[in-house]
């Protein structure tokens, strides 16, 4: 029985998808398009975020890195339960790079000169190691970029018996096996062992370091406490896969919570897509489902024929996504990703739309069940009758097909108000996406309003502060150095420390953006971001109680500040509030250049001067995928606005098909009935657009400071799109749906239209 | 003409509720169709004769009164109920022929088999027959919207027929069709009946009606003629002065 059900509504349901061949695509590259920008945004935002794992993948990393005195015993470690395969042991010695009077840490690890199997360097940049020449070594790619080396440059290095040696840099390399540099020091250097004897030639004061590469990076502990037991007393140290991660991660809450914004709208805009689509599938066809329910077709058979149907078209989007997705990833994107989706992220897409699809799909088909059978039963006419506005239209002289278009847009409100919807819904996300794009302007515009009003902050290193300052103020493109101070600060009633930043003042304070109150202006006073307002639970006014660098202070909170560090856990007070031996000296000075200084040529300047310089990294470079991202959505919304209107002409033509027979017997020539189909069109999605393009301007920057808040930022951040991205947004929408509905006219004013109902 | 017969309507009513006014279109009619019978309804627009026909093969829902079809009590059926019912047991032909416009001829016919629960094969053969019959074999490949108007109601007929139903209700099967084909069709439902088919068949013109074994003749909602034709004077092509005297 069940089969044969299958067979009548499966023939009904090949019937109908063969009619629609071109309908169907559309809907399937729709929820495919969303699938696969959700897919690549997650991997971007994965990647992105935690370079870790890509890096580690690609140089078939080990997970455990133990440091002994003298060489181990590789057998025994091999032979430990859950170790797949052992890299090194490799010598390692600590030395010291001295750059313009600066001394830096840096550690010499002994590596192959033919690439090892694990724990592989990845070269970026120059060429690897060459035994025929021992000067050249390869090094760490993000400690040679703070320290301004490229292939080529030469660097010396200091033994720690005190010899110096002029090395070369070969080339620039990454590894999953080495945190990024500052946040992992010392840097580090391949090079050959032959160099390494060179630099240090005495055996004891060299360590070797194995890398042990595990079936299950879940068994890291247990392997290491074998390790350490196998080893007996050799080891002096231990790192392990966990810290390296964590000295790569970014906070990626703010990109993360926007990230969650846009998919949430693109599954909002793809259901609405696939409703819509099924929607008027369904309701052109009342006449055929009445005619199967006539047959005996049940109410039930007809809803599970229809969900069948679109839910089908759906989940093959889905499918077709995840396919066209990991392609992407796999080839246009293999530079920048290794690794494909986690499987969590994965699953969770692929149900969450499947969901989407069912209950988009659900109401239609639930609609078409209803159908009373009776196939006779007449479409109720268009109702409606020709308005004042239209009856002065007419007065004037306006030409007849503008007054009629206008009129059929608005008689029959409920298919005028989807057509609407189904324009402003998609419109108003476009403008929300262009509002995150403004506010990436602005930070890249104006960092003061993020917090950076300083570009470069300079270290002492060996010199003294005050000769620091006057160096880096003797620079013309400097305007202001502020001293500032950062410190770990134990908050009340939690068991760990966030940041406080002493920064500029009392009298004369660091430009930090406030959102709210006000700038601190006295001793004890404080600005703070929303994440620590938030994790102290405490409102502007307040007063806390805080241990900053082991002196308990108490600050009056006056003002919270837009904070892209750390969450928004940052406490920011003048430098005298302080007790003296954390203030003076100052550990670094924060720069606030000319206005149109490039910081990169200053802080050249500066390093010739012998000053350690680091460049804040602008929130907006941190964010840039999230561009990627915009920009895809914008296509996937711009297709579905397009189905949306596609359907919406196609239940217009079927509405207005025996008008339009009555309307050439008038005497309206094709040219008109065109104009009036393509008028019709044309209002209802005027409208949509500007309705989407309006309240998408006016949700986007409340939208996003509620991201900010939540992301510990802060709110304050939301820009609107520049009225120039909203015209240019509502033009071209309108624009490329008056071409979509003249092709429908066209056939439609050109069609031999029968005046009898089929 | 006896046995359990194919319809029974008990004291039927249909009331439709327009902008809250109720508005009586069938008030309580009686009538019985014994197996074997042909039954044309009659009368003019408005009469309720279309909606007492949808109301026996329970396309529209009764307001009160009993329906019995082949001696089972219908009207209390929910909508499935009527639905698994018609498909075994109810053949409809409309006045627009209603084929489904993406599906082929063939397609068309062998729905109702498929949906009855007959394997695809059994439908297929079922449709050769029934299409040969009708002389429409060379047809089976083509979409609805390449048949003629005639064409076409042999399709639908075709595809009432299809699951050998015991009842075949026909709404203003000719309503569309002009005077050549309304012929054709009429002699494959005379044909149909001949073979021992139940036809209820709805109707305003004279002549179709006079195909039938009886003629029902309703006039807003009630039944207020009801009277079998005499065998000698159902002959086809009859003028319009005979059913003049019919009626008279």
């Amino acid at each position: 029985m069940t089969g044969a059900w299958h067979g009548a509504a499966g023939r009904w349901v090949r019937a109908d998808l063969r009619a629609r061949r071109g309908q169907a695509a559309l809907t399937i590259m729709a929820v495919a398009g969303i699938v696969t920008a959700l897919i690549v945004a997650a991997t971007l935002l994965e990647d992105g975020t935690n370079p870790w794992r890509g890096l580690f993948e690609r140089s078939h990393g080990a997970h455990i890195w133990l440091h002994t005195k003298d060489v181990p015993d590789v057998t025994a470690l091999r032979a430990l339960n859950g170790v797949t395969d052992v890299a090194g042991p490799y010598r390692s010695a600590p030395a010291t790079l001295v750059d313009h009077g600066r001394r830096v840490p840096i550690a010499l690890q002994e590596t192959p000169a033919a690439f090892p199997p694990v724990a592989r360097p990845l070269l970026r940049e120059g060429r690897w190691l060459d035994a025929r020449r021992p000067d050249a070594v390869v090094v760490e790619r993000s400690f040679a970029r703070a320290l301004g080396l490229r292939p080529g440059s030469p660097f010396t290095v200091t033994g720690l018996n005190g010899a110096t040696h002029t090395l070369t840099v070969a080339g620039l390399a990454e590894s999953g096996d080495q945190g990024f540099y500052p946040e992992w020091t010392p840097g580090l250097a391949w090079t050959l062992g032959q160099t390494l004897t060179l630099v240090e030639p005495a055996q004891g004061r060299t360590e070797m370091v194995t890398g042990l590469r595990l079936a299950d990076a879940a068994t890291t502990d247990l392997v290491v406490q074998r390790a350490v037991f196998t080893l007996r007393n050799q080891v002096q140290r231990v790192s392990t896969w966990r810290e390296v991660r964590a000295s790569m991660e970014l906070d990626n809450r703010l990109l993360g919570l926007l990230l969650a914004l846009f998919g949430v709208a693109g599954l909002v805009a793809a259901a609405l897509a696939l409703a819509n689509a099924a929607g008027g599938r369904v309701l052109t066809q009342l006449r055929d489902i009445a005619t199967l329910k006539s047959l005996g077709f049940t109410r039930g058979q007809v809803t599970r024929m229809l969900v069948a149907e679109h839910g089908t078209l759906g989940l093959v989007g889905i499918v077709l996504g995840l396919v066209a997705a990991r392609l992407i990833t796999a080839t246009a994107l293999s530079e920048t990703v290794a690794v494909p989706l986690s499987p969590g992220p994965l699953a969770a897409i692929a149900a969450g739309t499947a969901a989407m699809v069912l209950v988009a799909v659900w109401l239609p088909a639930w609609r078409g069940g209803r159908t009373p059978p009776i196939p006779a039963a007449p479409a109720a006419p268009p109702r409606g009758h020709l308005s004042r506005l239209a009856r002065v239209a007419l007065l004037v002289r306006l030409p007849p097909a503008l007054v009629l278009g206008a009129r059929d847009a608005f008689t029959r409100r409920t298919p005028a108000l989807l057509t609407i919807c189904g324009v402003a819904i998609p419109m108003m996300m476009i403008t929300i996406g262009l509002g995150c794009w403004a506010t990436l302007d602005d930070f890249a515009r104006h960092p003061e309003s993020v917090g950076q009003a300083a570009a470069l902050s300079v270290r002492p290193g060996n010199l003294t502060a005050v000769e620091a300052h006057d160096r880096a103020m003797a620079d013309p493109d400097v305007v202001a150095a502020y001293p500032g101070v950062e410190l770990d600060a134990l908050v009340p009633w939690q068991t760990r420390t966030v940041r406080a930043r002493a920064l500029g003042t009392s009298t004369e304070p660091y430009p930090f953006p406030v959102a709210e109150g006000r700038m601190f202006r006295d001793a004890g006073e404080a600005v703070a971001g929303q994440g620590l307002l938030d994790l102290l639970g405490v409102r502007i006014g307040d007063r806390v109680r805080m241990t900053i660098g082991g002196t308990p202070l108490i600050v009056q909170i006056v003002g919270r500040v837009i904070e892209p560090e750390q969450d928004g856990e940052v406490l920011s007070v003048g430098i005298d509030s302080l007790a003296a031996k954390d203030a003076v000296p100052p550990q670094f000075y924060a720069l606030a250049l000319r206005s149109g200084a490039d910081p990169a040529q200053v802080r050249a300047r500066l390093q010739a001067q012998g000053l350690e310089v680091s460049q804040a990294v602008n929130p907006a470079d941190r964010l840039s995928v999230i561009r990627v991202i915009i920009v895809a959505l914008v296509v996937v919304l711009a297709l579905i606005g397009l189905a949306n209107l596609l359907t919406a002409i196609a239940l217009g033509l079927r509405d207005h098909v025996l008008d339009l027979a009555v309307l050439k017997a008038m005497g309206l020539t094709p040219r008109q009935v065109m104009a009036t189909l393509v008028t019709g069109t044309g209002l209802l999605v005027t409208a949509g657009a500007l309705l989407g393009a309006s309240a998408g301007a006016f949700w986007s920057r409340s939208l996003i400071d509620m991201e900010g808040r939540g992301s510990g930022v802060g709110a304050g951040i939301g820009r609107a799109p520049t009225p120039g991205m909203f015209a240019a947004a509502v033009l071209v929408a309108v624009g490329a749906a008056l071409l979509v509905a003249l092709i429908p006219a066209r056939r439609a004013a050109r069609a031999q239209v029968p005046v009898t109902a089929r | 003409m006896t046995g359990t017969p194919v319809v029974r309507a008990v004291n039927l009513v249909k009331i439709y509720q327009t902008g809250g006014l109720p508005v009586p279109a069938v008030r309580g009619v009686d009538l019985t169709v014994q197996p074997g019978e042909f039954v044309a309804i009659m009368g003019p627009s408005g009469s309720g004769k279309s909606t007492l026909v949808h109301m026996l093969g329970g396309l529209d829902v009764r307001t009160s009164g009993e329906i019995w079809l082949d001696g089972k009590r219908a009207d209390t059926l929910s909508e499935s109920g009527w639905a698994v019912l018609r498909r075994q047991k109810v053949g409809f032909v409309f006045q627009f022929f209603n084929l489904v416009a993406n599906m082929t001829v063939a397609d068309n016919v062998e729905l109702p088999a498929l949906l009855g629960g007959a394997s695809p094969k059994h439908a297929r053969e079922r449709r050769e027959y029934l299409l040969g019959e009708l002389s429409l074999t060379d047809r089976a490949g083509a979409s609805p919207a390449q048949l003629s108007g005639g064409e076409q109601q042999r399709v639908a007929l075709a595809r009432a027929l299809a699951n050998q139903p015991r009842l075949l209700l026909a709404d203003e099967p000719t309503g569309n069709l002009d005077s050549r084909n309304t012929r054709d069709v009429l002699r494959l439902l005379g044909r149909v009946h001949g073979q021992g088919q139940t036809i209820v068949l709805v109707t305003h013109d004279a002549r179709v009606a006079s195909m039938a074994d009886r003629v029902v003749s309703l006039l807003d909602g009630q039944i207020v003629d009801d009277g079998a034709i005499g065998r000698t004077r159902r002959r086809p092509g009859g003028t319009a002065g005979d059913v003049v005297e019919l009626r008279g």
